[in-house]
């Protein structure tokens, strides 16, 4: 019971690390269509830069964490400016796929940039906060807090300010918020910063309880697209609740049914799902 | 103009066929990686170039029909030319299967899922450790058994076969898609809706080209096994996915040639660059970024360009 409880735990906390990263994803999927892969990349710079801040100048893990931040929004703010918005008035099919195709080109591009600068040795984060709870350290507390925060903040913003409304109104309709005089640049800008943020603040995050390493965004990556599909896009709860569940289901099925498939329990999730409910378990906003 | 291409098509089939005569066996070597790649682009293209789902498994595929039939001769002994075609037959019925629920998801729903299948893949290969040995690697294959008197143990023998193999399905491949069932594959890229409204039976048309497709990359697998002799599951890791979808796209998806003149491009354009292991994907990925910036119908586009096409 102990070891079920102590695994559902971990389950939570890798889970909302994933949630951290599908909002992201969710917001910038469900307004430009794009699944941003890039982000995967920019949760692995963002967790360098915030290592080198804490080993190097020193900084406390919350100026570092803020960094992180910074980095992925301003990495997924520049994507989205330089690159994507070039194809969006291509017609739907090409810019969709050139979008696509970008997106993992610099996914690659980024992580092997990593790889090049700092080699694939995994970096040991040093820990910021000794001390545990009911056998969880402090620090697999502090994602699990500061994920709900984000979630709040993103939801606040979301639903009560005059941004995330022109966001509600692009995710519905693109062309009739544009006729309503949105404007969708800025729109678009708003949503990659918010997803670049996210991804970047997953990273550093985690970072402290593994390690740093140039492959580490691929598997938040992946579990983050299943969360996004499995939510349904829009829904900043569902994706939450999507998240977590996927975390703790991995790591039960990883002690009770077989470790070496850990990772392909979220495609046998997804394919049930799809199949039943091909709309997704919160469906559209 | 068409007569242009076909000496384009001519001078390429004779440097092809000239290869191990004047070059050395690394380049072979490459260019063999640059056929089978063709192969698997040239696949792909029926499934997402004509049919148009976006897929991200095909290295699954590629890599059961590989360790197919590279199982089916190292346990059973069976000869090469009787496991080739199983291991087609095994992945095209495999295709069917995965593909009947798959294909119900339209979108990007679909994509994902494949994804995910396509990654699925890799960890079978990885933990069933008692057939494919995971991470040690199969070792051991052999290759091709000699017929009509000819030895499979040599480089250049081995180099004509998959040649042949490669020129056989692009042909198989062309011949299907300017077919009228090729036309049935085309309606539902264009208006999938429609084509149903009209009384094509989309379901099965879309499942029938994503198994074939699948079949095809099957084929591939058991010729790379049988090439390579060596298997790893690696090998067939979403990379490998994503590096067909993106030779696919550089080359101009939808166009048969595209895809194949992408491969090719793409195979030499990583052999060159490794001279810097750490930089290798880093400038590809920047040239793939050039292309797109440049033209975001690929190669394809290019070409069309100069021609003074649109």
């Amino acid at each position: 019971m102990e070891i079920f409880l102590l695994q559902a735990g971990n389950g939570l906390i890798i889970g909302s690390v994933y949630a951290l990263v599908a909002l992201g994803l969710n917001i910038i999927w469900s307004i430009t269509d794009i699944p941003d892969f890039a982000q995967g990349s920019f949760y692995v710079i963002a967790a360098y830069v915030a290592y080198f801040a804490v080993t190097l100048a020193g900084v406390p893990f919350l100026v570092a964490l803020v960094l992180g931040m910074c980095v992925g929004a301003i990495m997924s703010f520049s994507c989205e400016k330089f690159l994507y918005r070039r194809w969006r008035e291509r017609t739907f099919r090409l810019a969709a796929r050139t979008q696509l195709l970008c997106a993992i080109a610099l996914f690659f591009l980024f992580a092997n940039v990593a790889n090049a600068l700092w080699t694939s040795k995994a970096k040991i984060f040093p820990a910021y906060l000794k001390g545990s709870l009911l056998g969880f350290s402090y620090m697999r507390i502090n994602v699990l807090l500061a994920a709900i925060i984000l979630f709040l903040v993103v939801y606040v913003f979301i639903n009560k300010t005059k941004p995330g409304k022109a966001i509600r109104a692009a995710s519905m309709d693109l062309g009739m918020a544009q006729v309503l005089g949105i404007n969708i640049d800025t729109v678009n800008s708003i949503v990659f910063i918010m997803g670049g943020a996210l991804s970047g603040a997953a990273a550093v995050l985690v970072s402290p309880l593994y390690s740093v390493f140039p492959t580490m965004g691929d598997l938040p990556l992946l579990k983050a697209l299943v969360v996004v599909i499995l939510g349904g896009f829009g829904s900043v709860a569902g994706i939450l609740i999507c998240g977590v569940g996927l975390g703790v289901l991995e790591a039960l099925g990883a002690i009770y049914i077989s470790s070496a498939y850990q990772h392909g329990y979220s495609f046998v999730i997804l394919l049930l799902m799809l199949l039943l409910r091909p709309k997704g378990l919160f469906g559209r906003v | 103009m068409l007569s242009v291409n076909r000496i384009a098509l001519g001078i390429i089939l004779i440097f092809l066929l000239l290869i191990p005569h004047i070059a050395s066996s690394y380049v072979v070597y490459v260019a063999v990686l640059a056929i089978l790649f063709s192969m698997l682009t040239a696949s792909y293209d029926l499934l997402t170039g004509y049919a148009g789902p976006l897929s991200f498994c095909h290295a699954a595929f590629y890599g059961f029909g590989a360790y197919t039939s590279a199982l089916l001769t190292l346990k059973t002994g069976m000869s090469f030319w009787l496991a080739l075609p199983i291991s087609g037959i095994a992945v095209f019925l495999f295709g069917v299967v995965v593909g009947y629920p798959a294909l119900r998801l339209r979108g990007h729903y679909f994509a994902v899922t494949t994804f995910f299948f396509g990654h699925f893949m890799y960890l079978v290969f990885l933990n069933a450790r008692d057939l494919t040995r995971g991470p040690l690697g199969l070792g051991g294959i052999p290759p091709p058994d000699s017929i009509f008197g000819i030895d499979f143990s040599s480089l250049t023998a081995n180099y004509y076969l998959i040649l042949i193999f490669g020129i056989l399905m692009v042909g198989f491949l062309y011949a299907l898609v300017n077919s009228g069932y090729g036309r049935l594959i085309v309606s539902i890229r264009e208006n999938e809706d429609l084509a149903e409204a009209v009384g094509v039976n989309t379901a099965f048309v879309k499942v029938m080209a994503f198994s074939i497709s699948a079949g095809l990359a099957g084929i591939t697998g058991s010729l790379f096994a049988h090439f390579f002799r060596l298997l790893h599951p690696t090998t067939f890791a979403w990379m490998t996915s994503e590096m067909i979808v993106v030779m696919a796209l550089v080359g101009g998806i939808g166009t048969l040639v595209g895809p194949i003149i992408g491969a090719g491009v793409v195979t030499f354009i990583l052999e060159m660059m490794r001279f810097a292991p750490e930089l290798r994907f880093i400038i590809w990925a920047i040239l793939l970024i050039a292309i797109l910036i440049i033209e975001p119908r690929g190669l394809a586009g290019i070409f069309a360009r100069i021609r003074g096409g649109i």
